[in-house]
């Protein structure tokens, strides 16, 4: 249990340093985005193993992120913006309306799972397993074409 | 010049040009082998199909050069890698009897798979990787030539490679092949650690044909020299991506791998998730699919293989 809290402040922490840093820098602000669906999927995928219990609140703490990732990523890749510190492929300028179109697809599983949740989050780890699914489902197909690697 | 100079000048120029003839043929499989080779099973042979990758570089790509994977039976080529040697376009290999592979025999499949010599007599480029392939058994190529015709037809040959000189001149991968094609293993048992437990041996050495042969792993995680071939005293240590950006992480110890369990390994192939929960990302997006497919056992056994390797 205390890790599970300890998870979903970890959670809420990463979305709080998303918003402190969106005025500056793109690549470090999509980043820190990206971070804070990493530390989601991480705690949502301890959770369906059983490595930390499952709680509702953590459940929809882990969407919550999801969701405002899906609705933010895809604002912090300007032209320009390639370069420097960055696993963004080319693919993403070359081919901007195929990126929007799979960020959306995250953005649109999130919301459903957001819907799913409801007030108190998914009732039960199956619920949870339901909800975020789709949601995981997501990273590959844009990481398959537009990371590079 | 004296006239017996000459003479002997032109008699080394032509023992020459007979000595690169000979060293640059291209060589098929032994009779013996060829004559033992009996006709496969199907239903094995489609998780030979997954091992191999197959569908990775000759399944249907779409619009974005990408190959879905509801795609990966359609075996039509068109996928194009470009490297450093220039454009390599898959072929097709669909069991189209004009266009594919539909018309071949299970020797001709064979002595493709495991010496990269076409029917015609014709060397085959090392893209594709039957540098590794040669590590096959002739029972899986056998199944997976079985596999391979129950898939459907696709009409439409894929575009030829576009090679620059000197890498457009088929004959001179016969010197190339001499110094690079070996079915020998590349990690000795010994290297490995030889485990005691018969158990523990088998799942090894099942990963160690996995990774090394089929799974053709090495093909991208390994380095490659100035000609192209892999830098075995390197194996596994991770390497400029052959095709498009970035780097392919190393796989043995001291690289990438570290923090990572065998079940961690096992579970990546399984669902794409690393222990952090990043995704799976670019060309290996496409092998993990392929791995999903295999027996959970075979996961076990190259992720075994892998926290096997020595460390340098």
């Amino acid at each position: 249990m205390v890790r599970t809290i300890a998870a979903s402040t970890l959670a809420l922490a990463l979305l709080g340093a998303v918003a402190a840093q969106a005025a500056g820098d793109p690549v470090a602000t999509r980043k820190a985005i990206m971070q804070s669906v990493a530390g989601a999927a991480g705690l949502s995928g301890a959770m369906m193993k059983g490595e930390v219990a499952y709680s509702p609140a953590a459940g929809k703490a882990a969407i919550s992120s999801f969701n405002a990732a899906g609705h933010t990523f895809g604002d912090y890749f300007p032209e320009g913006s390639q370069a420097g510190d960055t696993t963004a492929a080319a693919k993403i300028w070359e081919d901007r309306a195929g990126f929007e179109a799979a960020v959306a697809k995250l953005a649109d599983a999130a919301g459903a799972a957001m819907q799913a949740s409801g007030k108190d989050g998914p009732a039960d780890v199956e619920a949870f397993k339901a909800a975020v699914g789709p949601v995981l489902g997501t990273c590959r197909d844009c990481h398959q074409v537009y990371r590079t690697r | 010049m004296s006239r017996s100079t000459l003479a002997l000048g032109l008699v080394l120029v032509v023992a020459l040009l007979a000595l690169a003839w000979v060293a640059t043929l291209p060589r098929t499989l032994p009779d013996e082998e060829l004559a033992a080779l009996v006709p496969g099973d199907a239903a094995r042979g489609e998780a030979v199909f997954f091992a191999g990758g197959c569908a990775s570089c000759h399944g249907q790509p779409d619009g974005k050069g990408v190959i879905p994977v509801q795609n990966k039976h359609l075996l039509s080529g068109g996928l194009k890698l470009v490297t450093d040697f220039g454009t390599f376009v898959a072929p097709n290999i669909s069991s189209d009897k004009t266009d594919g592979i539909g018309a071949w025999s299970l020797a001709d499949f064979a002595n493709a798979m495991l010496t990269g010599t076409s029917p015609d007599g014709r060397h085959y480029y090392p893209a594709f990787p039957y540098t590794s392939y040669a590590r096959m058994t002739l029972g899986d190529i056998s199944d997976l030539f079985a596999y391979l015709g129950t898939l459907p037809a696709v009409a439409g040959r894929a575009a030829d490679h576009e090679l620059a000189f000197p890498f457009n001149l088929r004959r001179g991968l016969g010197l190339w092949k001499r110094l690079n094609l070996s079915s020998d293993p590349v990690v000795s048992v010994e290297a490995l650690g030889r485990p005691a437990e018969e158990e523990v041996l088998s799942l090894l050495l099942r990963g160690r044909y996995l990774v090394e042969g089929p799974g053709h792993c090495g093909e991208c995680h390994t380095p490659r020299d100035a000609l192209g071939g892999l830098d075995y005293g390197q194996w596994l240590s991770g390497a400029a991506a052959p095709t498009g950006e970035g780097k392919i992480p190393g796989l043995s110890p001291g690289h990438d791998l570290d923090g990572w369990s065998a079940e961690d390994i096992a579970y990546y192939l399984e669902s794409g998730f690393t222990p952090d929960y990043d995704s799976v990302g670019g060309e290996m997006v496409s092998v993990q699919e392929n791995m999903a497919r295999l027996e959970p056992r075979d996961r076990q056994a190259i992720a075994a293989y892998i926290k096997a390797l020595p460390g340098r």
